[in-house]
């Protein structure tokens, strides 16, 4: 078992109550997909699984540890083993893409020598191979903001690739591109989780995508898991429940 | 089930009590400026208006025991009339009952009170169209100008060194100014800042001494060094010194507090620790922002060293200020055609510049 979500709250100072007792188990090795509407929880909660925000109550378990009050250096630990793609890219648009991809390696590196930006060889074969990864090692020079959406999100997962992750979240890492690019960029989702064997969890919205690449899917409505199980299963009906009465499926090609 | 009903419950036990502590608090609030402006409302009236005005003495008596006693009467007042919550102050804070008393009062009492302040400023200040347009003050203007239009060109060359000297002493207050500027920064950047008591504290207190350091004027600054450092242009160095690292540090700040958050989370999601995160996330994204304050500063700085000049800070003020004491205008001309002339120079490079970097 590589993480175990159990009873999860998370309240924000606002008065928010995103998360109302979440709990779900994730094996090795499974590409699960998270879904629901805009506001149903689901960044808030890949970011309790990697602690950049702490839980109000609740247990989540990381690869047999507790880590939902972790503090500091083991912490620290336990971020670099789980890598974070955004829906924004959140490169550092002034750099070069190869030091925004050597970013990702900054927690098991010395703070001085990464300060003076003097890295070993090591480290600059290693981010080479994971931009080959990605297949973008032509654009290493480049200034990231020169690039384009599509880009820049391969250097994203090339950046959380370079920290060897046990698991990789991804938040809504398609929302802001166009449909080719995002069918393309979830084909290297789908890469590195068979490849290399990483553990993804990953928000999408849209269905046709999570038909094609999720192994399993989890569906939030207001905080809640109100569906889970294979994506093959989600009918017309869940996809009501799921996304209101409204809703209409979109295909996108 | 049971369970999770009861954690639900227990939370919103927890946002109730949050809610009605801030409501208390916006009451004590309510209060507290509720007292100060009837406070104010009463002095002004009383001091400015009464005395000043209809009464035209010269020497406002002054007593503390009255002083204590009106406020006392303002604390009174102002309590009873907040509990009311019709007051100004209980719809500043949120906290008044809706309804037609509320909207009178506020809507009389703000102008009450900011047409009381209208009046005691325009008595305090002395506004006098007569001595504005008499033909003794029109006469002495016309000759000033007259002698500052024919300037006299035979101090040029110790006015053009004196000129060079002010801009020295501006490059290098801001150069000097940048690595300290940027360590405190840091420290007063709330969004770095807030994640523990120690670290707020920090911030807390630098904050309150950059405050009072730039609200004092750089002109009296200059006044201490030159008696600290005797009078000369260290002395006016050491002024614009101090208050471009008081001024700057909240540009800098605030220029750090403004960041996007995005790659601030993507960079400490790696496990980065805080000196990294700051380092790649931070600093890359500040460094423009920084230059072009500092250009911009070096542009004000040798507007102020020119002022600092005036009480001994060395450069063309003090030049300045001596011919202005012999009352010899036609070099006192010359003299502010020439800080004119660098200023509007100095303004065009920067604002050149600062369009280049961006």
């Amino acid at each position: 078992m590589l993480l175990k979500v159990q009873n999860l709250h998370k309240i924000y100072k606002s008065g928010t109550h995103a998360l109302k007792g979440v709990s779900f188990e994730v094996e090795e090795g499974e590409f699960l997909v998270v879904i629901g509407l805009s506001g149903s929880g689901k960044s808030t909660l890949l970011r309790c699984i990697n602690r950049l925000i702490e839980p109000t109550s609740g247990i989540v378990e990381f690869n047999g540890k507790d880590i939902t009050h972790i503090k500091g250096e083991e912490l620290r630990k336990v971020k670099m083993q789980i890598g974070m793609v955004f829906q924004q890219f959140n490169l550092i648009k002034r750099k070069t893409v190869l030091s925004n991809v050597i970013n990702g390696k900054l927690g098991s590196l010395k703070t001085f020598e990464s300060i003076i930006e003097k890295y070993s060889d090591e480290v600059y074969s290693e981010a080479y191979k994971c931009l080959e990864t990605v297949g973008i090692s032509d654009k290493a020079k480049v200034r990231a903001d020169a690039l384009s959406g599509g880009q820049q999100q391969r250097v994203a997962i090339a950046r959380s690739l370079m920290q060897n992750p046990k698991l990789l979240l991804a938040d809504e890492p398609v929302a802001s591109l166009d449909p080719a690019t995002s069918n393309s960029i979830m084909q290297y989702f789908e890469k590195i989780n068979k490849e290399l064997g990483t553990t993804v969890i990953c928000n999408l919205h849209f269905l046709s995508l999570v038909r094609r690449y999720a192994t399993r899917v989890i569906a939030l409505r207001a905080g809640e898991i109100i569906y889970e199980g294979s994506p093959r299963d989600i009918d017309e009906n869940w996809f009501k429940t799921i996304y209101g009465e409204e809703a209409e499926e979109v295909e996108i090609r | 089930m049971s369970k999770q009903l009861e954690v639900e419950a227990q939370l919103k036990s927890f946002i109730e009590e949050n809610r009605r502590r801030e409501h208390k608090y916006g009451l004590l609030q309510a209060i507290l400026l509720d007292i100060f402006f009837v406070f104010y409302s009463i002095l002004v009236v009383q001091r400015a208006i009464y005395y000043k005005y209809f009464l035209d003495l010269r020497d406002l008596p002054f007593s503390w025991t009255q002083i204590i006693i009106i406020f006392f009467i303002s604390i009174v007042i102002g309590t009873s009339w907040a509990l009311t919550r019709t007051s100004l102050s209980c719809k500043l804070f949120g906290v008044a009952n809706e309804n037609k008393t509320t909207k009178w009062t506020t809507e009389l009492f703000g102008w009450f009170l900011f047409d009381i302040t209208f009046i005691a400023g325009w008595i305090v200040t002395k506004i006098s169209i007569v001595s504005l347009f008499s033909s003794d003050g029109l006469n002495g203007a016309g000759r000033l100008f007259s002698a500052l239009f024919h300037p006299q060109f035979g101090i040029f060359d110790d006015a053009l060194f004196a000129m060079i000297e002010t801009i020295y002493i501006a490059l290098v207050a801001t150069l000097i100014s940048i690595p300290p500027t940027l360590i405190i920064s840091f420290f007063t950047a709330r969004n770095l800042m807030r994640e523990n008591k120690i670290t707020f504290a920090i911030y807390y207190v630098l904050r309150i001494i950059l405050n009072f350091v730039r609200s004092i004027e750089p002109l009296i600054w200059a006044i201490i060094f030159s008696v600290w450092v005797g009078i000369g242009p260290f002395a006016g160095m050491i002024a614009l010194l101090v208050h471009t690292i008081a001024s700057n540090a909240k540009l800098y700040s605030e220029a750090i507090e403004s960041i996007e958050q995005g790659p601030v989370e993507a960079i400490s999601a790696t496990g980065a620790n805080k000196v990294q995160v700051v380092w790649h996330a931070v600093v890359p994204q500040i460094v423009l922002p920084f230059l072009s304050f500092t250009i911009y500063r070096w542009d004000i700085n040798v507007r102020m060293a020119t002022i600092i000049g005036l009480v001994g800070g060395g450069g063309i003020g003090t030049m300045l200020m001596q011919y202005q004491g012999l009352a010899r205008w036609r070099e006192v001309g010359l003299i502010v055609i020439m800080i004119a002339f660098v200023v509007w120079i100095m303004d065009y490079i920067s604002a050149k510049i600062r369009e280049a970097i961006y």
